[in-house]
């Protein structure tokens, strides 16, 4: 596989879980992978055993100083970007009426903001060399809501809203932004989820996720539609949110 | 750039193989249909050829390795009960099928004939159905862990004038594809809907002059506006190879968009 050989990536939020397993795939597929995360030390061990010539950057995505900065070192250490998945992300699992603003704002800070951060940081690097394609991790929540993950839904459906707008005004400079929306991964994520989800829910939380999605996914399965969009098999792809959850959304019920 | 009609990796792995799989392709004699065909068999399916123009299909499939051939009308049940049984006969097996005939014709709905109508329907929505129905049965009865893949479009998600048959068949298509991936999940077939923007074919072209008066627009204009240029039907073929394959793997009842930021616009 050399789907993506000689390309130049960035991925944020890459030091575990979906993250680490699309700067796998990536490296896999032909790129030199920058593996940012708010866990440094965790980005560079992650970058060290990919080799490949990746490199671990610490960045918090709240910080336009720390993003700008994991992308100034991505450009230097490989002369250039072609790629950015954006996938750093957190979540939220509380009742409206618990949720602080505080707890709200961060979240949309991190998800949402830093996605825009991110985009922009990278389009002077990306356009100078003739073009890119960009990856937002989005997620089923970005197409529908969910008890108890307001916040993280309607982050998500920014992120969907933010590609589409991305994608048109990116588009001249040759630009590509798609999203992708998994549902239900085995990751910590899902585990943290499952006690709440399954405190409002009729049945125990893995008979609902193989009730609704057949299963639960896994990181790679994410990571080789990430691999797609970000390759030239997807060239005329621009705008799109592409689903990786096993027909759960295709549910009316 | 690479061509999805050649395998791209010049490693031993291939993760877009089909090696060994069999592919039931309806109106694969030209366009869109020929373009997933060869996208295939370049990468080692076994490809069934269909198609209402039988010297077309038989001709199509002489320019592929491995392939056949068989006339089907996909508005005829038997017709498409037959292209399924003769492929479990010849291979034993259906891996992959891609409901793709279909026909575009423009009129504006106040003018449009009923008849004008039960024809879009009876090809790009019975047909879908049927072909979705009986290709689902071969697999089950070969017990295949197959990947359906349905041919809709991105009219199935917006308002398009002169197209409103064509639209709502497709929108059909897009619910049709839902329903059956939910139904088949147990039976570990995905099925998953591709929703082209305009293309460069001649469902498209035929009907350009028409798109322009409706819109009052030179149509090549609006498309290089909204779509930046016109779908290729190879850029169709690398996401149907997608599909198809073990890469999208968790994908079912999906809608997967291939239009150069057309639907991603608000205007």
């Amino acid at each position: 596989m050399n789907d993506l050989f000689g390309r130049r990536a960035i991925v944020s939020g890459a030091a575990r879980g979906i993250g680490l397993a699309i700067a796998s795939r990536l490296v896999d597929g032909g790129a030199r992978v920058a593996l940012a995360d708010i866990n440094a030390e965790g980005a560079r061990a992650a970058a060290s055993r990919l080799g490949n010539g990746c490199i671990g950057v610490g960045c918090d995505v709240r910080s336009t100083a720390h993003v700008q900065a994991a992308v100034d070192a991505a450009v230097e250490a490989f002369g250039g970007l072609d790629v950015l998945v954006n996938n750093a992300g957190i979540e939220i699992a509380k009742p409206i009426t618990e949720l602080t603003d505080e707890e709200f704002s961060r979240l949309l800070d991190i998800n949402v903001t830093g996605t825009f951060r991110f985009t922009k940081a990278v389009v002077p690097a990306m356009a100078a060399s003739g073009g890119g394609a960009i990856v937002n991790v989005a997620s089923v929540a970005g197409t529908a809501g969910g008890p108890l993950l307001s916040a993280y839904c309607a982050s998500k459906g920014a992120v969907v809203r933010f590609t589409e707008s991305a994608a048109i005004e990116l588009r001249q400079a040759g630009i590509r932004v798609n999203a992708v929306c998994p549902g239900i991964v085995q990751t910590d994520m899902a585990d943290r989820l499952a006690a709440p989800i399954e405190a409002i829910a009729p049945i125990p939380f893995d008979e609902l996720i193989n009730l609704k999605q057949g299963r639960f996914g896994t990181p790679d399965e994410v990571a080789e539609t990430v691999a797609f969009l970000a390759s030239d098999d997807a060239r005329f792809v621009n705008g799109s949110h592409y689903l990786i959850d096993g027909g759960l959304t295709a549910n009316l019920f | 750039m690479t061509n999805a009609t050649t395998p791209r990796s010049n490693t031993a792995i291939d993760s877009d193989s089909l090696a060994g799989k069999v592919a039931v392709i309806t109106g694969a004699a030209r366009g869109i249909g020929y373009a997933v065909a060869q996208a295939y068999a370049a990468h080692g399916a076994r490809v069934v050829v269909s198609d209402i123009d039988e010297s077309a299909a038989a001709t199509a499939a002489q320019n592929l390795p491995d392939a056949t051939s068989y006339r089907c009308d996909v508005r005829d049940e038997h017709s498409i009960a037959e292209v399924f049984e003769r492929t479990l006969d010849q291979h034993d097996k259906v891996d992959v099928v891609v409901a793709n005939a279909g026909i575009a014709t423009t009129a504006p709905l106040l003018d449009m004939s009923f008849d004008t109508w039960r024809t879009m329907m009876s090809i790009n929505l019975d047909g879908v159905f049927l072909t979705l129905q009986h290709g689902a049965r071969a697999m089950i009865a070969s017990q295949t862990a197959g990947s359906i893949i349905t041919m809709a479009s991105v009219t199935a998600l917006a308002g398009v004038p002169l197209v409103g048959h064509y639209a709502a068949a497709k929108a059909g298509v897009v619910s049709l594809t839902k329903t059956a991936a939910l139904e088949l999940r147990q039976a570990g077939i995905r099925v998953n809907a591709i929703l082209p923007g305009f293309a460069d074919t001649e469902l498209v072209s035929a009907n350009r002059d028409n798109y322009s008066a409706a819109l009052g627009v030179d149509f090549d204009a609006v498309i290089n506006q909204a779509q930046g240029g016109y779908v290729t039907v190879d850029d169709v073929a690398r996401l149907a190879l997608f599909l198809a394959g073990d890469r999208s793997r968790f994908s079912t009842g999906g809608a997967f968009v291939v239009d150069g930021g057309l639907t991603a616009s608000l205007f």
